[in-house]
């Protein structure tokens, strides 16, 4: 029913497989820089990992587009309205970029 | 004498119609119960809870002896928000000759937290084939479900280790990948160590233990 009851027979005491399986392996090292850039910010930040979201974004961009992932909107993967993005709304001034 | 028999199993009933309802209602979205199949990972679970207080995630990293791999986490712990999706990488290394499978399993420490800990992908119960002196980055996308934050049992934890554990890979008797080590240094590895009874592999021809074959 919701996520986070007690553990009970059916959640909680049974080992579950990930929501969406398992990474294709990289083994070209295609999007490597991107895992380098994230855990530079993540040395530099205390490894906080809020600073360095959009990276994550960035490094998950980058495996959708090299067929290591399937597509899904960053929406379902929690990452939208990180720091550093422009806000969505477009009332008083269009943004650029 | 019968009485009392009767009275101990309404008392016993009346204890185990709670999660008894709730797994009737899960299943059969009785009475207007959502089936939330993957309510746990809607998108509107995946928001960061801001100002809460950061729950720091140690990673580690283990290897069965029979695996001639390196394996080791890039990070040692990560500080994440409930509900906040985070990246961690791993990686691994294949420093024998031959190409080999492996397989891993993991465990979330301390207990209570298990419920919480959402893994979305990750490299886990699938066989992950190195070729030979590969070297390979293994990342892993997961969230702490804001949940934990009402949850009284969780109120002063701080601190979170996940662990995996990677082993070489046989075929079973059915043909399918399992990984290749006894038993209990399986379910050790995910966290069963200190159970009598813990999960055992399910044998359905009832003729004891499968068979392993060698290592393709």
């Amino acid at each position: 029913m919701s996520f986070g009851r007690p553990p009970s027979i059916s959640t909680g005491f049974q080992v579950t497989p990930p929501n969406r399986g398992s990474f294709p392996l990289d083994h070209y090292g295609e999007c490597k820089v991107f895992m380098t850039q994230y855990l530079d910010c993540l040395r530099k930040n205390s490894s906080t990992s809020t600073e360095c979201r959009h990276l994550n974004r960035d490094y998950l961009a980058c495996r959708m587009q090299k067929g290591l992932m399937d597509q899904d909107d960053f929406k379902n993967l929690g990452l939208v309205n990180l720091k550093g993005d422009k806000p969505p709304d477009s009332a008083t001034s269009p943004g650029d970029k | 004498m019968y009485t009392s028999a009767v009275i101990v199993f309404a008392v016993g009933a009346s204890y185990a119609a709670v999660p008894l309802y709730r797994m009737f209602c899960a299943a059969t979205g009785f009475a207007g119960t959502p089936v939330v199949g993957t309510g746990k990972f809607e998108a509107e679970r995946l928001v960061p809870v801001e100002g809460a207080k950061r729950i720091k995630v140690h990673f580690n990293a283990d290897r069965s002896d029979q695996l001639p791999w390196t394996f080791s986490p890039q990070q040692k712990y990560v500080t994440v928000l409930p509900g906040e999706t985070s990246l961690a990488f791993y990686k691994a290394k294949n420093t024998s000759d031959q190409d080999i499978i492996g397989i891993a399993t993991y465990n979330v420490t301390p207990d209570r937290i298990a419920p919480y800990f959402a893994k979305v992908e990750c490299f886990c119960f699938e066989e992950q084939k190195l070729l030979a002196g590969e070297e390979v980055d293994m990342p892993l996308l997961f969230f702490i479900d804001k949940d934990v934050l009402d949850d009284p049992a969780c109120r002063n934890l701080d601190d979170v280790v996940l662990s995996y554990t990677f082993f070489r890979a046989r075929r079973n008797a059915q043909g399918l990948l399992e990984p290749d080590a006894s038993e209990d240094v399986l379910q050790a590895s995910q966290g069963f160590a200190d159970f009598e009874h813990a999960p055992k592999a399910e044998v359905r021809n009832g003729r004891g233990a499968p068979a392993s074959v060698p290592n393709p």
